[in-house]
């Protein structure tokens, strides 16, 4: 497969999204709405189930796969308001000890005049700074497209997973085509540039596994998948369930601190500590 | 009353002194002929309209930084292509070009005093990349934070940076979550974190650490936000009104609290270390 196929794949309307995985991993599940401040965002899906017999906070990127239901979610891409509602529940699961589960399937946060007014930016920086200070186990999964700052704000986790046919990148690789050539027509080239493949990414030490799809993908068959995923999320979260919230933490600092510790050990590569 | 009202002529920045940068024949803001030093006395700001001149780190340190104070650190950490960039042009030739050129990374930083009282400062250099985040920048950034949580030296960020920096792929983003996690450190110790937004500010420069200052004080004019304005016309068509993301739309958002002239900013941040002791 190119790389540019695999992107496709990963975008594909037929995959499986956020609910289809979550109502499969905890088919008890109750979404909870708003960001306590203005709204609720669409874009983002967030909510408490019973999964592996624990109380549990679900919260996933959504797109739609009608016109009409894409609209209504915005294409997964975040507002300002999604970081707020998602902050708000880590917040709530802190306080009731529910561990975190978040699945990361955006193109990126709204590139849009509405989200720039609303402090999309500082939304972003509050978000990532504040997942390292929620002490309850976080995992997440890239499941589709993991892009860029809209990606990070949920994908700051004490161990990150993705999908063999998903990606994760610095930009979508429009943006980057645009910011490189300032033509979003070269995105095949940019996106073979960027190393956004699973086998890339966990190459770069950015995830800690990459979990394999069915025959012909996620979108043959849902139950599959999710029962993959849900195995290779539980097998994550248990060593976490105990550790002190202070290792927890400490941990979730050294894994970014360090997180580019493969090219520093590399002499020719990176930075060289002094 | 502050000390810094009897001294105020003291802390004042000292444009003559400050390195010369290449300017263009007029100012951009108003058209008015450029005189080189008459400029540089008023600190790269027009006397014509105030159009703010964007300046590189080595301008910025020695604008912040008292008369030889200035200790840089980490300057040997070194960027390297990682994922094999090619095109448009190869990436490790773009980075050894900077290089010879003077420029050592898109942030500099490192140890100095401003009137008097010991600050880390770290500025973004907008000439390397665009000022783009990278591992090096990232590093430099998480070490000089961690060190100054540790000691209680208040820190000072200049940011001038397009965000991520693409040739480094998603390991440019982590540093998003590394730098965050270090001003999260800042925080915890209680050690106060200034951060001035200067001309352009965007992308994960803005999404991490430039916004996250306990004040964020935007220079007059200064492009801030997520997304370029390019960007934002392109996925969804829209006209954008004049002033959109400029420092005083951010001021009106909300998003920074103040705009403050560059003739203003040193004996501002003289009284803000006072004030948070």
């Amino acid at each position: 497969m190119s790389v540019w196929e695999i992107v496709e794949l990963a975008r594909h309307q037929d995959r499986p999204y956020s609910l289809d995985y979550i109502r499969r991993l905890a088919p008890d599940f109750i979404e909870l709405h708003g960001d306590r401040l203005s709204a609720d965002d669409p874009a983002l899906v967030g909510g408490i189930g019973t999964w592996h017999d624990r109380t549990t906070l679900f919260l996933g990127h959504q797109k739609g796969r009608s016109l009409k239901e894409r609209v209504a979610r915005n294409w997964g891409m975040m507002h300002p308001e999604g970081y707020r509602k998602a902050l708000r529940l880590a917040h709530h699961a802190a306080r009731f000890g529910f561990p975190i589960v978040s699945l990361i399937d955006t193109p990126g946060a709204y590139p849009g005049a509405g989200a720039e007014e609303r402090g999309i930016a500082a939304a972003i920086a509050t978000a990532i700074m504040e997942w390292f200070e929620i002490p309850v186990p976080i995992v997440a999964a890239v499941i589709g497209e993991g892009g860029s700052g809209g990606a990070l704000g949920m994908g700051v986790a004490d161990r990150v997973i993705m999908l063999e046919n998903s990606i994760y990148s610095v930009a979508s690789p429009e943006a980057a085509a645009s910011i490189v050539w300032r033509d979003n027509s070269r995105k095949v080239e940019a996106a073979e540039q960027l190393q956004l493949t699973s086998r890339e990414i966990i190459a770069m030490g950015v995830v800690e596994e990459v979990v394999a799809e069915p025959q012909g993908s996620a979108s043959a068959d849902y139950d599959a998948a999710a029962g993959t995923l849900d195995e290779a999320l539980w097998r994550h979260m248990q060593p976490l369930l105990e550790q002190t919230p202070s290792q927890l933490l400490q941990h979730r600092y050294d894994r970014f601190r360090y997180i580019d510790s493969l090219i520093q050990a590399e002499p020719h590569f990176g930075p060289k500590i002094d | 009353m502050a000390i810094i009202e009897q001294h105020r002529e003291e802390v004042a920045i000292q444009g003559g002194d400050l390195p010369q940068i290449l300017l263009p024949t007029n100012c951009p803001g108003c058209g008015i002929g450029l005189a080189g030093d008459e400029l540089r006395a008023n600190n790269y700001v027009c006397v014509n309209c105030g159009h703010h001149f964007r300046l590189g780190a080595d301008v910025w340190i020695p604008l912040i930084a008292d008369p030889d104070s200035w200790q840089e650190r980490w300057t040997d950490v070194r960027s390297h292509d990682l994922l094999n960039w090619i095109v448009p042009k190869r990436y490790q030739e773009t980075v050894e070009t900077l290089l010879e050129e003077g420029l050592n990374e898109s942030v500099r930083t490192g140890t100095c005093t401003l009137a008097g009282v010991p600050i880390w400062l770290a500025a973004f250099d907008f000439g390397f990349v665009g000022g783009t985040l990278s591992i090096v920048a990232g590093e430099r950034l998480a070490r000089g934070m961690e060190q100054a949580a540790l000691t209680g030296v208040p820190y000072v960020l200049v940011s001038a940076s397009g965000g991520a920096r693409m040739q480094e792929g998603v390991l440019a983003l982590m540093q998003l979550a590394k730098v965050n996690a270090a001003v999260g450190k800042l925080h915890a110790a209680g050690v106060p974190y200034f951060s001035i937004l200067t001309d352009p500010t965007f992308g994960g420069t803005a999404a991490s650490l430039a916004l996250l200052g306990d004040i964020n004080i935007a220079e007059p004019g200064a492009a801030i936000g997520f997304t370029g304005p390019r960007v934002i016309k392109q996925a969804t068509y829209a006209d954008l009104p004049p002033g959109f993301q400029s420092a005083e739309f951010q001021l009106a958002h909300g998003q920074v609290d103040m705009v403050v002239p560059r003739n203003e900013l040193r004996p501002l941040l003289a009284h803000l270390l006072e004030l948070y002791p």
